[in-house]
């Protein structure tokens, strides 16, 4: 280890200012706080620091992930063939999964370190969650390159563009995937695209759930063969790591142990899934909509619905940043959700829109949070 | 008397928690003045190198209110007045005699106090060089003579790290505490505001006069005054003025005007896990950390800090503990790099959040030391500032309008209402380690500057 450090203090002299490397300072930072922890002390007061920092903060949402990942990769495999037994799919699955990630990676680290370099600001661990994120809401087999084109406009407009790190208004994973979504439909949606071997289509859950106008949508949900608990455990079609409510949980538990993600949003998430769900089933009766007669916990582990407020609402830069626009931000996104799947079956899949439309609302709940927060301390001040 | 009950915040389990025992720091042979202690005031010299002068007599004034005299914590020579840039006064150094001489200040007794008018009480206060023991929120300058606040307040439950505890102070010398309340009661006319921890037992703070009584309880921010002023008597613009000081300056007030002496001494508390006898000392004011530290000893590579760890200021030893400061820490230096420290399980990182294992002991075994542990990113409002600040104040929007430099939406968010203090476990707990408290700092003065 010795060793390193030696050639890291070596080389550190050329990537300071005056020296022959400047430009390229935020990847020396990058490399040397990757593998030794910051040496600089603290110069004003507090003159003690917490241990936390950015790098242990996004790596413990990458831990969290990892659950729904390795579930999704075995998925994957068991998809293309149920028989083929665990080692093979999990094979199957690494071999189809790990190309879309190193791609997201690679080229979306790219753009990073480019705009870093350019705008002179260090790099962000924050990508490394960004970058995992989207392969993780794609269909396993889609084509690298629009892995590639999608990365590229979620980190260059999703992110640079409108800010940069701890700016940006969307969530830049979602905003790669509605990139691809709508760009490149064919790849995206519809039943062939969510399995591996090319002679197998199957439809997701929520396909199934609307494909025949008039039908019960649990029955429609069962007679295409899915169970609750397959659906629970995730051994469904659906994009690489969206599929297992139960790893999704898991990785939950782990963000609100550790208070990466706030509770309130999730918490807020479900309250309006929960309660726009059972007004759906109320008027199901009057309508010809099966997705009416979907119940809650079905909408619970159908789709995206825990990846994304999981994963994906939570983003604290995109979220509401007060604790009471949290709620508001984390209910509205649910209830976008199951109106979007009820409504607008075209988007059977509602949660990425939902998130979205959550993120482009978020600014407007932190404005009136902040102006009752204003119009209480006016209250305050006239009292005394 | 009610509760106010506090849940957000700190406590610090910071290692080398002083005791109990009082020592003397005996005498010393110079004391130091340091004009940068005195916020908000311009300060001209009334002394020149080779004067004499005795303990309580003028060495300073204030440029704008020439009869605000600042004065020698001791009898003796001025034998050095150090200089540094546009001829700021850094220090004047005092060689001491062995003997006090007292200048004289107006007598009274403790009946003759209650019915002291507030010119009496300000033309001895102003005289004395105690005056600036009274400061003055927001902006936390020495307090303006010019005007009346609108309340006083004293907080007497200290919450920081190593703050010397309450009680005990008051079992040391408990004499002047009630008569500098009364001195302040009639100096301003105006509430006294005296804030106890709920478990205070002292005699003297139950049956205390002339004050308004509150307690407070929870963790640290919780007794600090600028807490207490948020949550009894909110500053709502820059004109809206509080003075608050500390019980010992409290104290000190007291024995002025019941002795006729300018009081030199206070009791501090040395603490740290780098300082072998961690204990209360008392010292004269203006006395050089290592003198104070003579018959103790600290590891070499260790940091001398004049106040808690989460607010003081650096001092080398021949610098002089701060005109406010009742605290001398004593930390490891360091600037270890351990290899890959965001993968490790960390049983020995101090961390408020649940992102290590030492979170499951408790930090037991988690020391603290001046490492920052991570570089400094752009804010990401994962919520740990938050959690650490007892105030009706959001801090991520504050500091966003601070860093856009932007008055009218510092105002409305309550900038008035805040001081680095209050903010500096908001920069203990934050993941990006930006400077909040430097942050809050800089606004303060923007504002104070340019509003």
């Amino acid at each position: 280890m010795r060793r390193l450090r030696n050639i890291l203090d070596r080389i550190e002299p050329g990537f300071q200012e005056g020296g022959r490397w400047n430009r390229f300072a935020p990847l020396y930072e990058m490399v040397d706080t990757l593998f030794y922890v910051p040496g600089t002390a603290t110069s004003v007061a507090p003159h003690v620091r917490d241990a936390v920092d950015m790098k242990r903060s996004m790596i413990t949402v990458i831990i969290a992930l990892l659950p729904a990942l390795f579930f999704g990769m075995y998925n994957t495999g068991y998809q293309a063939s149920p028989e083929a037994g665990f080692l093979q799919n999990m094979q199957t699955g690494v071999l189809a999964v790990l190309p879309l990630i190193l791609v997201s990676y690679i080229v979306g680290g790219l753009w990073e370190v480019l705009f870093a370099v350019v705008r002179r600001h260090d790099i962000n661990e924050g990508f490394l969650v960004t970058g995992l994120l989207l392969p993780m809401t794609l269909p396993p087999g889609i084509p690298l390159w629009m892995v590639a084109m999608g990365i590229s406009f979620g980190i260059v407009i999703g992110k640079e563009v409108t800010g940069g790190t701890g700016y940006n208004i969307f969530n830049p994973a979602l905003v790669a995937r509605a990139f691809i979504f709508f760009a490149y439909p064919g790849q995206m949606s519809g039943d062939p695209v969510w399995s591996l071997a090319d002679e197998l289509t199957a439809a997701t859950p929520l396909a199934a759930a609307s494909s025949v106008q008039g039908a019960d949508a649990v029955g429609l949900v069962s007679g295409a063969g899915y169970s609750m608990s397959d659906m629970f455990l995730g051994l469904v079609p659906g994009s690489v790591g969206g599929t297992s409510t139960l790893a999704i949980l898991a990785g939950a538990a782990l963000l609100l142990v550790t208070r990466i993600a706030n509770w309130r949003i999730m918490a807020g998430g479900v309250v309006g899934m929960v309660a726009t769900a059972l007004l759906a089933n109320m008027i199901a009766p009057a309508s010809q909509n099966s997705m009416l007669s979907l119940t809650p916990l079905y909408h619970l582990v159908m789709g995206g619905f825990a990846f994304g407020i999981v994963f994906m609402a939570t983003d604290p830069v995109s979220a509401s940043q007060t604790n009471a626009g949290r709620w508001i931000y984390g209910v509205l996104i649910g209830f976008f959700c199951v109106l979007i799947r009820v409504l607008n079956q075209a988007f059977v899949e509602g949660i990425m829109l939902s998130v979205l439309l959550g993120n482009a609302f978020a600014p407007m709940i932190d404005y009136f949070v902040l102006q009752q927060n204003i119009a209480k301390r006016k209250r305050a001040y006239a009292k005394q | 008397m009610d509760v106010i009950r506090l849940k957000k915040g700190h406590d610090l389990a910071l290692q080398g928690q002083p005791e109990k025992q009082l020592f003397s720091a005996g005498r010393s042979t110079l004391l130091k003045i340091r004009p940068a202690d005195f916020r908000g005031v311009k300060l001209k010299l009334m002394v020149k190198e080779g004067d004499h002068v005795r303990t309580g007599a003028p060495v300073l004034y204030s440029k704008t209110h020439p009869d605000l005299f600042f004065t020698s914590p001791g009898s003796g020579r001025i034998s050095r007045i150090v200089s540094g840039e546009r001829r700021v006064i850094n220090e004047i150094v005092i060689d001491l005699d062995k003997t006090d001489s007292f200048e004289a200040f107006e007598r009274f007794n403790e009946q003759s106090i209650a019915s002291l008018s507030s010119e009496r009480i300000k033309g001895q206060l102003l005289r004395s060089g105690l005056w600036p023991a009274i400061r003055q929120r927001p902006f936390s300058t020495v307090a303006n003579p010019d005007i009346v606040p609108k309340a006083v307040f004293v907080s007497a439950m200290p919450t920081a790290p190593f703050a010397p505890d309450t009680d005990y102070l008051l079992e040391q010398d408990d004499r002047g505490f009630q008569s500098g309340l009364s001195v302040l009661k009639n100096l301003t006319g105006r509430p006294v505001h005296l804030v106890i921890g709920r478990n205070a037992s002292h005699p003297l703070l139950t049956s205390v006069k002339d004050v308004v009584l509150h307690a407070f309880t929870g963790p640290h921010p919780a007794g600090n005054v600028g807490i207490h002023i948020h949550h009894i008597a909110p500053i709502r613009n820059r004109d809206d003025s509080v003075w608050y000081l500390s019980l010992q300056d409290v104290s000190r007030i007291g024995k002025l005007f019941l002795t006729g002496k300018y009081p030199v001494e206070k009791i501090i508390t040395v603490g740290g896990s780098s300082v072998e006898k961690r204990l209360y000392m008392k010292v004269r004011q203006g006395m050089m950390l290592g003198d104070i530290l003579r018959d103790n000893r600290y590891d070499e590579n260790s940091r001398l800090i004049s106040g808690d760890v989460l607010t003081g200021e650096i001092r080398m030893p021949e610098e002089p503990l701060g005109f406010y400061h009742e605290i001398l820490s004593v930390i490891p230096e360091n600037s270890d790099r351990p290899f890959i420290g965001w993968l490790r399980p960390g049983l020995r990182n101090y961390s408020v959040s649940n992102l290590f294992l030492s979170r499951l002991l408790n930090n037991r075994g988690a020391g603290l030391d001046t490492r920052m542990h991570g570089s400094p990113r752009v804010i990401i409002p994962f919520g740990n500032i938050e959690s650490v600040l007892p105030m009706d104040i959001l801090p991520t929007f504050l500091i966003k309008m601070i860093i856009a430099r932007d008055i009218d939406e510092m105002e409305k968010l309550g900038i008035y209402e805040c001081d680095p203090e209050d903010f500096a476990l908001c920069s203990f707990v934050d993941a990006s380690k930006m400077e909040i408290s430097e942050i809050i700092r800089e606004g303060l003065e923007y504002v104070e500057k340019n509003g």
